[in-house]
């Protein structure tokens, strides 16, 4: 038999070929991660129960992701092999895609007038798990408490990231979850806890479980022992689960307003903790190291920028005459704490604030927090390698042989993690600037009132992963007025915003898919 | 290691007849027996028929070739071949063989000589052609009045040796050291005066024409310099060419001295590994004989020049092509001996031969064992100790004030990689580096009580 002749072979050679990751792979690990992630609306059905609010909303929502989790479990039998390097990227954008879905489905699943329809519980659920704390729901006082707790809960869940999480208490997932791992941890690198990835990814859900618990607690006592009236264990808990992870969805219509300063204090305090890269922050608490955290260029260089902001916010107020006292100084550091770390509490409605502490807003929305931490927007660390990659750019137009390798914390920076860097600021700069331009251009199109400010407010709010814009859509306002089409370009920043666009922009490349 | 002095007439195996091994074999050899390992015939037979020694072709880091060159009944070993690893290799048998011969060490390793100092590395004694090479230059163009520097802990400690000349300043000289303005972080360890050595006291004055030894930070031994010479300048600014392992040794001896130092290195991937170890240096990657590069980073003003690349006919036009552009102090690193003459008829200010250097060092040792660290301590009375306080020390927790140490004086200590220069007040704790100057006959003590 003369080999041309076997048909096996010409199938073998023409067949597709061209496909170069493993879908069904993907798909089956993407199906596994949101199986157990459906688990998760078993915490709102027990409040449910005992508010006494309907719990079909949650048992709906868990049903249906659970199916469709085990349904792309099924098609991951399929796979070949384990899945590798490339389809990590689609298992990371898809997951955090459905889970945005799942986030969804008890908004649309309940009677609630404000987000009943799919876009808007779209809107809702991305918010929610990429820890963004935009909202269309103006008025969250006429939420069901259960569905109150779920939108929370879904910030804290998305907090330390989904497949941290999976990681950590999944046996399956350990071949390819390092890079998987990285590519969801905000900031150009990962600080290794352990040499398993695995145990990393433990000791930071811990590390962040007890901060959690911590601030509760606090919270707790402020309401008991009478400092803060209008703080009640449900605040306590609701706040709390949306001040760890920088998400920013308040238990009030009014964001944290109605708080004493006391709790507002607290709050500002733990917003900028939980602004900290939570690798160093582990060892200094739990190895007693706290050393490493306060030699950390990037920390210095956050609480200086924190420091700063609310140095400049707090001159403005008190010069312009709104605030004085204590209140200007709290008004100027809850703030700042709240915007550059990307939560996007409020306790003013600062949309009525003078133009430089507007535009100190703006800019400290680009700045974010720590790497490591649950915040989005750029990271401070990438802000100081560009800075210091600038700087050796002027230093060789005088000295073109020069050889200067860019150090962080005493270390040399690869090259390639520079050129990383830089193409991340670039890209993010970009995706910001079309953001903008669609909002602007949709706004005139469905005939919005959308000023230049606020197009540019809340194209950097989304993609930061900030929450409140300006205008309308300003801390004590709701996202709802924009049109469907605007509310999905955001859900898409947000998306984008929270994988640090790698991830995301990389499937949009034939390189991805070819082989 | 022998109890006191070497005998006179010893048995001495030589593993590696380099260039090394050659200059130790021709100094050595009319006084003792010497037998010399190496695997290239070519570099034995001229010195068998030359010097009258045994040889055997065979490699060092043999045990059995160790056995067949009668190393067992050695009372000196030393291995200089160009390979560390060989090195240490033949250095661990020979202590199989020879567990009461004296062994010697060459390496090119900085950290391996960091960890004999430690007492870590099981050889008497511990050579770097690198070291000791940078050593020389800094000598030549390091802090004026200063005659020798020995670094420990990375750089962050120096011992350094000054001649107090005429002139020095009035806070440090001629007044009892207690009133005496010293530079922080330092103190002095001891006055050298009319050839004999003393651990001063706070009544003690510096004199001029007296040589005094000091232990302090690499900032604290730049003021020193300036208060002993004020005339003179500081260097700020020495240009080093070849960013090899020596250019690169001699670049970190010289930025630990706080002094400015511009590095060129031709090979982009070595500057950049350069540049990645010397935060403090400013490397570029140029070829040293461009013209264009020389005058636009205006080469010619440096104070001084190093050239230490590794081929001398590239080493020696990079020199006399920076005299033409008008370096005023050129030092080059010669590697062939002939050379020497050369660059000094081509007028190069300097030349440091590194294998010679290595070669005297050894030497030296073999012929008087005390000589190992700060230049020498006269007569053998005192010695530099590195070593890490146990935990078991009656002096741990004691505040140095309180410490009834006699004829010792504990300089510095490394605490968590980083040097403390303690006061007063300060407590030792377990663990601590501590670098002691002592009078040698106390040496056990010290050891015994740290």
């Amino acid at each position: 038999m003369s080999p041309t002749s076997s048909p096996d072979r010409t199938d073998r050679i023409r067949g597709k070929t061209y496909l170069g990751i493993d879908v069904a792979g993907a798909l089956g690990l993407t199906g596994t991660m949101i199986a157990y992630l459906s688990l998760s609306s078993l915490i709102p059905v027990a409040f449910a129960l005992g508010y006494r609010e309907p719990i079909w909303p949650f048992v709906g929502a868990g049903v249906i992701a659970g199916g469709v989790g085990l349904g792309l479990q099924r098609i991951g039998h399929r796979s070949p092999g384990p899945i590798g390097f490339r389809e990590g990227y689609l298992v990371v954008s898809l997951t955090w895609l459905l889970a945005a879905m799942y986030a969804a489905l008890p908004y649309l699943l309940s009677d609630e007038k404000q987000v009943s329809r799919p876009v808007d519980a779209l809107f809702e659920g991305m918010s929610g798990f990429s820890t963004t704390g935009a909202s269309v729901i103006a008025d969250v006082d006429a939420l069901d408490r259960s569905l109150l707790l779920w939108r929370q809960l879904s910030q804290w869940l998305g907090g330390m990231g989904i497949i941290v999480l999976a990681l950590a208490v999944l046996p399956r997932l350990r071949i390819g979850g390092r890079q998987m791992f990285e590519s969801e941890l905000p900031g150009p690198e990962v600080h290794q806890l352990a040499e398993r990835i695995r145990d990393t990814a433990r000791r930071l859900w811990l590390l962040y479980i007890a901060l959690t618990a911590v601030l509760i607690g606090l919270l707790l006592l402020i309401g008991v022992t009478g400092l803060d009236d209008r703080m009640d264990p449900f605040d306590a808990v609701g706040n709390a689960l949306t001040t760890m992870p920088l998400g920013g969805f308040a238990t009030d219509p009014r964001s944290l307003e109605p708080f004493a300063p006391v709790t507002q204090w607290v709050v500002a305090l733990f917003m900028a903790i939980a602004g900290l890269n939570f690798a160093l922050l582990y060892l200094a608490l739990a190895r007693r190291r706290p050393r490493v955290l306060v030699r950390d260029e990037e920390a210095r260089l956050y609480v200086a920028m924190l420091v700063l902001g609310s140095v400049v916010v707090c001159a403005e107020l008190i010069h312009a005459g709104l605030f004085s006292g204590e209140e200007a100084v709290r008004q100027a550091v809850f703030q700042t704490t709240s915007l550059m770390t990307g939560t996007g509490f409020a306790i003013t409605n600062y949309v009525s604030w003078p133009t430089l502490s507007i535009m100190a807003m703006i800019g400290l929305m680009f700045v974010g927090a720590s790497a490591g931490s649950p915040t989005g927007s750029v990271k401070v660390v990438r802000h100081l390698l560009v800075g210091r990659l600038l700087r050796r750019e002027l230093r060789q137009t005088i000295h073109p042989e020069l050889v200067q390798p860019i150090r962080l914390n005493g270390k040399t920076v690869d090259e390639r993690t520079l050129r990383a860097v830089l193409a991340f600021v670039l890209l993010y700069i970009g995706i910001f600037i079309i953001g903008a331009v669609l909002l602007a251009v949709d706004a005139r199109v469905s005939s919005l009132e959308l000023g230049m400010t606020e197009a540019i407010a809340a194209s950097a709010g989304t993609l930061g992963n900030v929450g409140p814009a300006l205008g309308f859509a300003g801390p004590m306002g709701s996202y709802a007025p924009f049109s469907d089409f605007s509310k999905l370009v955001m859900v898409v920043l947000m998306w984008i915003g929270r994988l640090e666009v790698l991830p995301v922009l990389v499937l949009l490349t034939r390189n991805y898919w070819r082989v | 290691m022998w109890k006191g002095y070497p005998p006179a007439r010893m048995r001495i195996v030589i593993v590696g007849a380099g260039q090394v091994g050659s200059t130790i074999v021709e100094a050595l050899h009319s006084d003792h027996d010497l037998t010399v390992i190496d695997v290239v015939r070519d570099r034995l037979e001229p010195l068998a028929y030359r010097y009258d020694v045994g040889t055997i072709e065979a490699n060092g880091a043999s045990r059995r070739a160790l056995r067949d060159a009668g190393v067992g009944d050695a009372d000196l070993f030393i291995a200089c071949t160009s390979r560390d690893e060989v090195n240490l290799v033949a250095c661990s048998f020979a202590r199989v063989e020879a567990p009461h011969a004296t062994s010697v060490i060459r390496t090119s390793n900085i950290e391996y000589i960091d960890l004999w100092r430690e007492g870590r590395l099981d050889v008497d004694f511990a050579v770097s052609s690198e070291l000791e090479t940078a050593h020389a230059v800094s000598r030549s163009i390091g802090m004026p009045a200063a005659r020798q520097t020995d670094v420990f802990a990375g750089g962050q400690v120096q011992i350094v040796e000054f001649e107090v000349p005429e002139g020095a300043d009035r806070a440090v000289v001629d007044r009892p050291l207690r009133e005496a303005k010293l530079p922080d972080d330092s103190r002095v360890f001891g006055i050298i005066r009319e050839d004999t050595l003393t651990l001063p006291r706070g009544g003690e004055s510096i004199r001029a024409g007296d040589r005094i030894v000091v232990i302090g930070s690499p900032t604290a031994a730049r003021a020193w310099g300036a208060l002993l010479a004020p005339g003179e300048a500081t260097v700020k600014d020495v240009v080093v060419f070849g960013g090899g392992q020596m250019g690169t040794a001699i670049a970190r001896l010289l930025t630990a001295q706080d002094i400015g130092v511009r590095l060129i290195e031709p090979d982009r991937d070595r500057a950049r590994e350069v540049a990645e170890e010397l935060p403090k240096c400013r490397v570029y990657n140029a070829t040293g004989v461009d013209v264009d590069f020389l005058e636009r980073e205006l080469i010619g003003r440096a104070q001084a020049a190093v050239f230490a690349i590794k081929e001398d006919p590239k080493n020696h036009y990079a020199a006399t092509l920076a005299r033409v552009h008008g370096v005023r102090f050129t030092i080059a690193v010669v590697h062939d001996t002939i050379s020497t003459k050369v660059y000094e008829l081509s007028g190069v200010d300097v030349t440091v031969n590194p294998r010679g250097v290595t070669a005297e060092e050894i030497v030296r040792f073999a012929h008087d064992p005390r000589t190992q660290q700060v230049a020498m301590l006269e007569g053998d009375r005192y010695e530099v100790l590195d070593m890490i306080t146990k935990p078991t020390s009656e002096y741990v927790g004691l505040k140095f004030r309180d410490m009834p140490i006699r004829g010792a004086m504990i300089g510095a200590i490394v605490r968590d990689g980083k040097a403390i220069f303690p006061r007063s007040d300060d407590v030792l704790q377990a663990g601590d580096r501590v670098i002691v100057f002592t009078e040698t006959k106390r040496v056990p003590d010290v050891e015994r009580v740290l």
